[in-house]
This record gives C-alpha cells, structure tokens and sequence, in this order.
C-alpha cells in the first residue's frame, strides 16, 4: 500500500485514491484468491496504427502513444514474465510502418510475442510481418499454462483474393472499420484444424489462454466486432476448465463470460472506439457485462487509450488496465459469479457519469 | 471525514459555502468567487492577524526570512527574477531548493498547492516551508508557537480572531490566519478581461486580438489554460509533463522513480526530499501520486499576471515568455530539434508558428497583467535582471 | 389605380393560361420532394467521402478513424459549452477543431460547401435522435 499516508488520504482526488485500491502500477497485484506458486504478469500493448505521412514522417499522436506505452512497460516492477503485441501494429500494412512500430518497440526490455492484426495483413497477406516476428498462429506453454497465438483476422478467400484490383486497394477497403465493401473476419478452417490438433495435446485441467485481434465473438458486425467461426472455435474450446481469450481490435474494455471462457478486450494504444450502442443504426449484441471505460475526451490526446498488464492467478486472468489520467481498472475473474467482473465499478450504484454519458 | 470525489466538485462545494457565507464582495472581473472554507471565514481582524503572520522573519532559524521573503509583495509575491527561491543563510550564502516561487496572488484558485500539487489547500501549504531545511530551516514548528502564544500583540489578536490564548493556539490557528490572508489577494480585471468579458474592443490592442486567437486555435493553450464563457482561470488544475526538466533526467527515469518509491518516504519528507534533490525535484507530481500519469508532470500554472512573474516554469529554467511559447512551439523541448521524453503530455506537439504569431501570444500574455501590477517590469521578451 | 391592378391580374392569367403553370405558393409536388431528396443525399454522400478521405487535414487521419459511421459526435447536442473552447459552440465549430488538432489542417469557412456536406453526412447518420443541446 501507499506509504504516503495520511494526509494523502484527506485530499487526493477519488480517481487517484481508487487507483492505488485498484492498481498499483509499480507492482504485481495480488488477488485474495490466487495461489501465490502460480501468480505470474505479463504486459499487453495493442492497436498502435503507427501511421505512415511521407518520408519519415508519421502520425504523431499514434507514434506517441506506443513510445509511451513502452516507456511505461519498462518501469514495471517485478518485471512481467513476457510482453504481448496485440495487432494493429500498423495502419495500412506498409514496411515503413512495421519497421518504425518495430523500432519503438524494440525498446521494451522484454520477450515480446505479436498477434496479428487486419490492419497489419491485408496489403501483403503477412510476408513482411512474419519476417519481423514469425509464425502467424501457434501456441507455447508458460508455468503451466498453454498460451495460442491466433491470425483471427483472415476472411473469406474470394475477397482476399479475387476482389480487389491491387494489394493497396485491398488493403484501404479493409482499412476502414465501418466501410460497407469490408468482410467478416474468421480464424478459418485451416487454423481450426491446427488448433484442433493443438488442443488434442493440452490436458482438459491446463489453463488455456488465447491471444486474438478478433473477438472471436460475434458483436456488432457493421464495425467487424465480430468473428465469423466464432461459435466453432469456443466448441473447441469448450473442453477445457479455464479458458481465457484476450483480444484487440475494439480499442474500448469489453468483457464477457461464455460458459467456460472468459473473454477480454484489451485498449488501443493509438485512438479510442466509440461502443457500437453510441451508433443510433446499429443493431449489436454488446457484452452485457461490460461496464463501459470513460467516454473519451477529445481534447486529451491519450484520455481512453492504454496498455495493461495482466496477473494469471491459478488460471484465470485479470486486466489491469493503465488509463492515463483516469482512474485505473481491473477487470478480474471472480470465481465467486464465475465471469470476470469491473472490480470498482461492476455494481451499478458505483458508476460514475463518463461511463454513462455517450 | 469528508471523502471528496473530484476536485473540481470540492471547489464547486466550496463555492456554494462562500454564497451563504459572510462575504458579498464582488470578484475582480474574469474571475469566479474566491472559494472559502466553511470552516475558515474571512474577517479583517483574521486577514490583518495573517499579514502579520506572513511577514514575521522571527518564524525562521536564523530570524531573516518570512513568507514575504519570497513572495514579495512588492513583487506580485513572488521573488521574481530569483530562477530558484534562497531560504536562510548558511555560511553567509543563502540556500536555494530547487522550485521557483509561484505567485500567492490568484493562488486562492488551485485546488492544490505547490508545483506538484503535495498540499491540499492553502492553509496546509503554509506549515511546510517553516521546517524546510533549505526554506526556512525549524526544526519543528514550537518556536512558532512559542513567538505566537507568548507575544502581547500575537497573544490579543489570536483570542480576538480565534477566541483561543495560551496553549490553545495551534498551527491550525495560525495557518488559517495566514491562509484568509492569502485569499484576500486575487487579481482580474486584465485588459484581457475588460475585452473578453465587458466587450471592450479597445481593450486589446490587434496583435493582442491576433495572440488571443492563436491562444485558443492553433496554439491550443486554452486546453489546460481554461478560459471559460463568463470567468478565466488560465489553470485546469490538472498536472502536465510539458518536457521541462524532465529531458535532463529522461534516461534515469527508471532508476531515480525506483529508488524514490524503495525508500518509501512519507509526505513530510517528501517536501524535504524534493526541494533538496533536483533529480528528484525533476520527477514531479510523480512523487506525490506514485503514478506514470504523474512522471515529469507540474501544475498548470495560471497565467494571470504571468508577464511579471519571471523566470517560468517550476524550475524557474525559463526566462522570459517569448523562450516559453519557443518551447512550446517546439513541441515539448527547450532546443528545437532535442529528442522529446517519453513521458510527455499527449497535448505537447510541434505548433509550426512563425516569429510572428510568437511575438503575437507573447503580446496576448502580457494582456493579462492586472492593473495594480501594471507597473511591475515585464519578463515578456526580455531577461528581467536582479 | 385598381384599374392597373385588375389589367395586371388579367395579364398575368393570360401568360399563366398560355404556359399552362399553376403559379401558386408553396406547392410542391411528390416529384419535386423525390429530386430534392436526391440533391439532399448527394451532399450526404459527399459528406461520407470527406469523412472518411483523410485528405482534409495534413497527417492522413480521418474522421471515420475514431468516429466509424459517425459514432460519438453527438450533433444532437449542440450548440453546446465546448471545455477547451471555453465558450458555448455549434456544430461546425467543432468540426474546425478537429480539422485543426487531430488532422493538423486547417479550418473550413462556416459556410463553405465542404462544410454544409460534413455536417450533412454527420447529422444523417444521427438521424431520429432527439435533440438535447447543452448536453456535455
């Protein structure tokens, strides 16, 4: 706890007070229920859209959110185990874009494993990504947990193929997240086969967490909140007792229980997204869980972006998500209710305004 | 024991006290009611009892320096063009901490006090540089008590304000005191103000009309130096890593905010810590909040009567305000070019104006100097010399 | 006097009877609304190309990037007080800022034709929702 007590205490502001209940940043939090011989953190940085202008020139505000993301990463104490890149590294998959998000995050002082993004694949299928950071889809163990890495962004064959007059046009029609000439996305069975067999390996008591830019959910397909073969992957994943799966793409916090997976959306370190309930046409299946983050303020430019680090406790995950300037979130597993839960906010009677005022 | 949610609520709260409080002076022009503890309600008596307080150099270990020493009321209260405040003498040099001395004037205003924001109101603030080492250097505060409670004039005026004599004074006395005197002074009625707020045309001269434009679009300092429809603050109250100081220390930041958070200091040695330590002094707001948020963050500043208050920023590192709209054009860096640190405010960036929309903000500033103030030489384009 | 207006009347049923138009005030026909309905979506359209172009500002950056279908730009609560504007704001106001701060352009004139079509697309997309200006 704090040791600066306790005149702190009398003013500091709720958000900071909540925060130092909440999350302490410089530490790992522990949870009254984890078994303290499995406890272990990994960090997860998403969605940097680093921006190619020309030259050398890129998008400032996104540049400057990753730069931050990763100086902060490095101040964490205990170190994580690992650091995962979410997807989205890039905004139209150019080398330029890749190298520079490659070089920001090179100074992070830790293993880092990337998830593939759509917005990182569609202008060559992933050639140049899978020269910087290897295979698109597998899986290693840590501790005792199986961790999957999945490309949960590919679509279906005749668009990615047949479509489109060039890459680049490809590219920008995926590009645009409300663009109507988009595609759903899908893991496919190809990788279904391959995590099939993957999973044929694990024991059913193994924890299993899966890293994925799509929700593999199906939430609101006019943005592409959505993943086609979602229902046939949890199938796959029914089996097993503990299954986490962390995804990108939907820069806001969404979380969610389906039978025995628990589901997490993690921040953009770039821009943040509206909820898609903020779209008066739309007709969307918003996790009802989610106690949604803050509504963004336009004028802070890193207000609703963030990277978080995440505790594994027995199995289960819980987010710790550092939001600047705003009061820090966890969002962790209960097993009590048996679904991750908002740990400040999840009872509606301690909402505050900007989660509600869209 | 109150819990206040948010800052901006407690002084909205506040506000509403004062409403029902004794007090029917209107506030200068351009600025909202002073907020007023419920708790702590001016009287002259009380006012006259602080200004006394304020400016007694018995209150130091070497008997020469008051509050007044470095904020001056000559100087619009601060010691400007002093870059870093000298507290008692040691060895016949006076010694320096590391922060500038912000202006009392308008300091009514902040939710918080000091550069970082480490003390919650104006009456807390006031204890702290008396045990200072490099300040006023007590060792605690009873020789205070002691001069308080023992002194004829002291000893009346305490039982007339505060109906307490003897023992029965406390700092808590004696900090509210000089706190209602510290509230007494708030400023407005700027020419900026007479302009804004009253309509006068006149009031502005052109580029100060082209300076003010600039101030709310292209160069974007109205987002954390609020002007409001009917009032202007020029604070959001909030803190900002806006890239000074911190560059020097950009590569220790790791190690210096570890070692900071092992030694697990408390907020009474924090004050000692901070103005001891430049390095650390460098961490900001970080030493008070213990979060990334707070890395290399200071308070925004209010920018009323800015232009004779120099040398700027909390280490006084600035010396005029053409230097400070240079380092704001440059995005966050005091030498354009130099690598920005990681930690900067997500609003700082490069803001591509000429020499000429430069001078115009700088013109705009000086717009927002309060006439009892006027006379005061300006930091505006030139180093003000001691 | 009233001669000259009874002639001019006459005159004018004459031309009217000659062009066989009915010259009478507001009336306008399911054809007249059907064209001005496809002028209206046209601007829309154009609106939706603007927004999403990222050639309005100098950095690439969209509006559609953090606004996809126009998503949380709330004009139904306009004119409202705009905190770093610190002043009460319409609409297009705010559009200029965001031309200004995130696409690092330059702001359109209140009346220019770019403008009317943003406005247009962003309002179209918020269709149905009840006003509420003031709303933060």
């Amino acid at each position: 706890m704090n040791p600066i007590v306790p005149s702190r205490r009398d003013f500091l502001k709720g958000a900071a007070a909540a925060a130092a209940a909440g999350v302490v940043p410089m530490s790992v939090v522990k949870l009254a229920f984890a078994d303290p011989a499995l406890d272990f953190t990994f960090g997860y940085i998403s969605d940097a859209h680093i921006q190619h202008i020309s030259g050398t020139k890129f998008v400032r505000n996104w540049d400057r959110g990753l730069i931050r993301a990763v100086a902060e990463t490095n101040l964490l104490n205990p170190k994580p185990d690992f650091v995962v890149f979410g997807g989205d590294l890039g905004q139209l998959g150019m080398k330029e874009e890749l190298d520079h998000g490659a070089e920001i995050m090179s100074k992070l002082r830790h293993k880092t494993y990337y998830v593939m993004g759509e917005h990182d694949y569609y202008l060559d299928l992933g050639e140049y990504w899978s020269k910087l950071f290897g295979p698109q889809w597998h899986s290693f163990d840590h501790k005792g947990v199986h961790f999957i890495v999945l490309n949960s962004i590919l679509t279906f064959d005749d668009w990615t193929f047949n479509r489109w007059p060039s890459a680049e046009q490809r590219m920008l029609e995926m590009a645009g997240l409300d663009n109507p000439n988009g595609s759903p996305f899908m893991v496919g069975e190809k990788q279904r086969a391959w995590l099939k067999a993957d999973l044929d390996k694990v024991a059913k008591t193994t924890p299993v967490v899966v890293f994925s830019h799509s929700p593999l959910q199906k939430l609101y397909k006019g943005w592409n909140f959505w993943t086609d073969d979602a229902d046939e992957v949890q199938a796959l994943l029914r089996p097993f007792d503990k299954v986490n799966v962390i995804y990108g793409h939907v820069h806001q916090i969404q979380y969610n229980q389906v039978g025995n997976i628990a589901f997490n959306a993690v921040m953009a370190t770039a821009w943040p997204w509206p909820y898609p309930q903020t779209y008066a046409h739309a007709e969307h299946a918003m996790p009802v869980l989610t106690v949604p983050m803050n509504r963004a303020d336009p004028f802070h430019e890193r207000d609703a972006t963030g990277w978080q680090f995440i505790d594994v406790h027995t199995g289960r995950v819980a987010l710790n998500y550092n939001l600047y300037n705003n009061t820090a979130r966890t969002v962790a597993f209960n097993p009590a209710s048996g679904r991750p839960e908002d740990k400040l906010f999840q009872d509606p009677a301690k909402r505050i305004p900007p989660q509600e005022h869209y | 024991m109150k819990r206040i949610l948010l800052g901006f609520v407690a002084a909205a709260a506040l506000v509403g006290a004062a409403a029902m409080a004794a007090d029917a002076t209107a506030p200068p022009l351009g600025l909202p009611p002073v907020p007023i503890p419920a708790d702590n309600p001016q009287t002259p008596e009380k006012i006259a009892l602080g200004k006394k307080l304020f400016e007694d150099k018995r209150f130091s270990s070497t008997g020469q320096v008051a509050c007044a020493t470095c904020h001056d009321a000559q100087k619009a209260f601060t010691d400007s063009p002093l870059t870093t405040s000298e507290g008692i003498k040691k060895g016949g040099k006076p010694l320096t901490g590391t922060r500038n001395a912000p202006t009392v004037v308008n300091a009514a205003y902040f939710v918080s006090q000091f550069w970082d924001g480490r003390s919650p109101s104006l009456e807390d603030q006031s204890q702290h540089p008396f045990v200072n080492p490099v300040e006023m250097g007590l060792k605690d505060h009873r020789p205070i008590l002691k001069i308080v409670r023992s002194d004829p004039a002291y000893a009346k005026a305490f039982e007339q304000v505060f109906g307490k004599k003897g023992a029965a004074i406390t700092m808590k006395e004696v900090e509210q005191a000089i706190a209602a005197f510290e509230r007494t002074h708030v400023a407005g009625d700027s020419p900026f103000d007479r302009y804004y707020f009253k309509g006068d045309a006149k009031a502005l001269t052109d580029q100060q009309k082209r300076g003010f434009d600039l101030f709310v679009n292209k160069g974007r300092c109205v987002s954390c130096h609020v002007v409001e429809q009917n009032t202007a603050l020029f604070t959001d109250n909030r803190f900002h890593n806006i890239g000074v100081g911190i560059n020097g220390i950009q590569n220790d930041v790791p190690a210096l905010a570890g070692e900071f958070l092992k030694a697990k200091v408390t907020l009474a040695e924090v004050d000692v810590k901070i103005l001891g330590d430049k390095r650390t002094s460098e961490l900001g707001r970080f030493a008070i909040s213990r979060d990334f948020e707070g890395l290399g963050a200071f308070k925004t500043s209010t920018l009323r009567n800015v232009a004779v208050t120099p040398p700027y920023m909390h280490d006084g590192s600035l010396k005029t305000l053409r230097d400070v709209v240079v380092h704001y054009n440059n995005g966050g860096v005091t030498k354009e070019g130099d690598p920005v640190n990681d930690f900067l405010s997500g609003g700082i960036r490069p803001l591509n104006l000429t020499e000429a929309e430069i001078d115009d903000l700088v013109a705009f500033m000086e717009a927002l100097t309060s006439p009892q103030f006027a006379s005061l030489p300006s930091g505006a384009r030139t180093e003000v010399k001691p | 006097m009233k001669r000259k207006i009874a002639v001019a009347a006459a005159a004018a049923a004459v031309v009217a009877v000659a062009f066989g138009i009915t010259v009478r005030a507001d009336e306008f026909t399911k054809k007249d609304q059907e064209r001005w309905e496809k002028e209206y979506q046209s601007v829309v359209q154009k609106g939706r190309q603007l927004f999403t172009s990222g050639a309005l500002g100098t950095n690439g950056v969209a509006c559609a990037q953090c606004h996809p279908n126009g998503a949380n730009t709330h004009p139904e609560t306009y004119p409202k007080f705009q905190k770093q504007l610190g002043r009460v704001i319409a609409l297009r106001e705010m559009i200029n800022w965001c031309l200004q701060q995130p696409l690092e352009g330059k702001p359109l004139a209140l009346d220019a034709p770019d403008m009317i079509a943003l406005e247009s697309y962003i309002l179209h997309e918020r269709r149905g929702v009840k006003l509420e200006p003031g709303k933060h």
